[in-house]
């Protein structure tokens, strides 16, 4: 059996063998960088944001609750935007094609209701390059079976931390659907959809580091000048 | 399922569910399985805190447009491969010292096995259309707005999502210096120069004059306010397409960079 097929070891073939990054250490650099210049990322930058609104929380909800929620809608952003980038390239095929519309649809639903409970406490959507894996079917494929992985991944760490049942009530709800997503997405890409006997979970800091691995968190392009114009009048 | 198989189903599933409820054991073959009497008594499951809706589709995209900007200094081929003809030579930096900003028409896997983006060249002849590495090029965005100019009309109007949001009137440029036709972008917007000329805001396009090709950072048109309103609408710019202030000020509210923009 590939050794891949485990959910956490897929995670570090993604990582390590470069389809979707560059180096982890470069990542780690950048992310450290944009954090000075006080920049908005998924993890650590959605983590600081989260905190410090924590004092309002949403509609009643424990500070460190609305830290976690806003945790996860950085991640719905992520396979949200992903899937809506691979349905728009129209490059996907056949039954991808089908999924991808499918599971994007549900992701979006998911952004919409993290959206709508969070309120002005949200996060802000991070601009994503994905590099072109949106547009090819194998690259998809492998991206997408990542980017599930994780989701499930890091809503089982978080889960247990969680302080309101209504929240958690939530979490589990969405936790399935991403293992639905992880499992079609592992059919579709040829490897064995569930294999292990018990899933672990993956902690904050596992997961941003993997996130800020793929490089697909990036600053928005800054189109804004103040130079004095030269064009032709 | 076959009506008859349905309805053995369901007499079946309640005659289980009125055994739990009664407290009483189920017996499946040899085996006797017990229930709590008070299973029923369990509390309920809370609501969640999310209200999950049903999933989103997409809309048709009819009105979208994707662009990108050079992320890496590449080159730009007829074909999606490296081996065609050379189309340009792209920078990561526009003029107007922001990163350089091309529409995104198509994207195909090429002979290389990599993804490759057609893109609008901001070159000359005006209208020009190459092939460029994915690899070479930052994140996809969308926007929802078209600009369209109408010569002959001497307006300007900004379409959202194929509503009109923005009319006004335009100067565009002279017969000696024409503004030129074809489809653009809005690459970047400037702000807070000191240029009473150029008004609060000039919007840098892809478009190029192809008279004034000497002109500093090599004439490209810009939308943007004036000093002379008076002489608006009209044929009076070297190709620049002049709004009076406040119309550029309320186009700068309404247009996102990246808009297409359509010169007729």
């Amino acid at each position: 059996m590939d050794s891949f097929e485990h959910s956490a070891d897929f995670l570090t073939t993604v990582d390590r063998d470069g389809a979707l990054a560059e180096t982890r250490s470069h990542a780690e650099r950048t992310l450290s960088r944009r954090r000075l210049f006080g920049m908005t990322l998924a993890g650590a930058g959605a983590i600081t944001i989260a905190r410090t609104a924590g004092a309002h929380a949403a509609a009643g909800l424990p500070a460190s609750d609305v830290d976690i929620l806003n945790y996860a809608l950085v991640l719905e952003y992520l396979q949200a935007s992903f899937y809506t980038e691979a349905e728009r390239s129209g490059a996907l095929t056949g039954k991808t094609a089908e999924a991808a519309r499918i599971v994007g649809a549900t992701e979006r639903a998911h952004v919409k209701a993290f959206l709508k409970l969070l309120g002005s406490q949200a996060v802000k959507r991070p601009t994503f390059d994905f590099q072109g894996t949106t547009e090819q079917q194998r690259p998809f494929l492998k991206t997408a079976v990542a980017f599930e992985d994780l989701a499930v991944a890091a809503y089982k760490g978080q889960a247990p931390k969680l302080q309101a049942n209504p929240v958690l009530a939530a979490a589990v709800g969405i936790h399935s659907v991403e293992a639905r997503h992880a499992a079609w997405m592992r059919q579709l890409f040829g490897i064995t959809p569930a294999v292990d006997a018990f899933d672990r979970p993956a902690s904050r800091r596992s997961i941003n580091r993997v996130v800020a691995s793929t490089q697909f968190i990036v600053s928005r392009p800054k189109l804004t000048g103040r130079k004095k114009p030269e064009f032709t009048g | 399922m076959k009506r008859s198989t349905r309805l053995a189903a369901a007499l079946a599933a309640a005659t289980v569910a009125g055994l739990l409820s009664a407290g009483l054991g189920v017996s499946f073959g040899q085996e006797q399985i017990g229930v709590p009497a008070d299973l029923a008594a369990l509390p309920a499951a809370p609501p969640p805190a999310l209200q999950i809706g049903r999933p989103e589709q997409l809309s048709s995209g009819r009105h979208l447009s994707r662009w990108t900007v050079v992320r890496s200094p590449t080159i730009a081929h007829v074909e999606p491969s490296a081996s065609s003809a050379a189309v340009a030579q792209l920078s990561t930096r526009a003029p107007e010292e922001t990163p350089n900003l091309l529409t995104v028409l198509q994207a195909r896997t090429g002979s290389d096995g990599r993804v490759w983006v057609e893109v609008r060249l901001p070159v000359l002849p005006n209208g020009r259309v190459g092939w460029v590495r994915r690899a070479s090029l930052g994140p996809y965005q969308t926007v929802n707005t078209h600009l369209v100019v109408d010569r002959a009309r001497l307006r300007a109007t900004l379409y959202r999502e194929g509503q009109i949001v923005l009319s006004a009137p335009v100067g565009i440029g002279t017969e000696a210096w024409p503004t030129p036709a074809g489809e653009f972008s809005v690459r970047s917007v400037l702000t807070r120069y000191a240029s009473p000329f150029y008004g609060p805001v000039s919007f840098g396009t892809t478009a190029r004059s192809a008279v004034l090709t000497d002109w500093p950072a090599g004439g490209f048109i810009g939308i943007h306010g004036t000093n002379a309103p008076q002489v608006l609408p009209g044929r009076v710019s070297h190709g620049c397409i002049r709004l009076r202030n406040p119309d550029i000020l309320r186009l700068a509210q309404l247009m996102p960079v990246g808009t297409p923009v359509t010169i007729r």
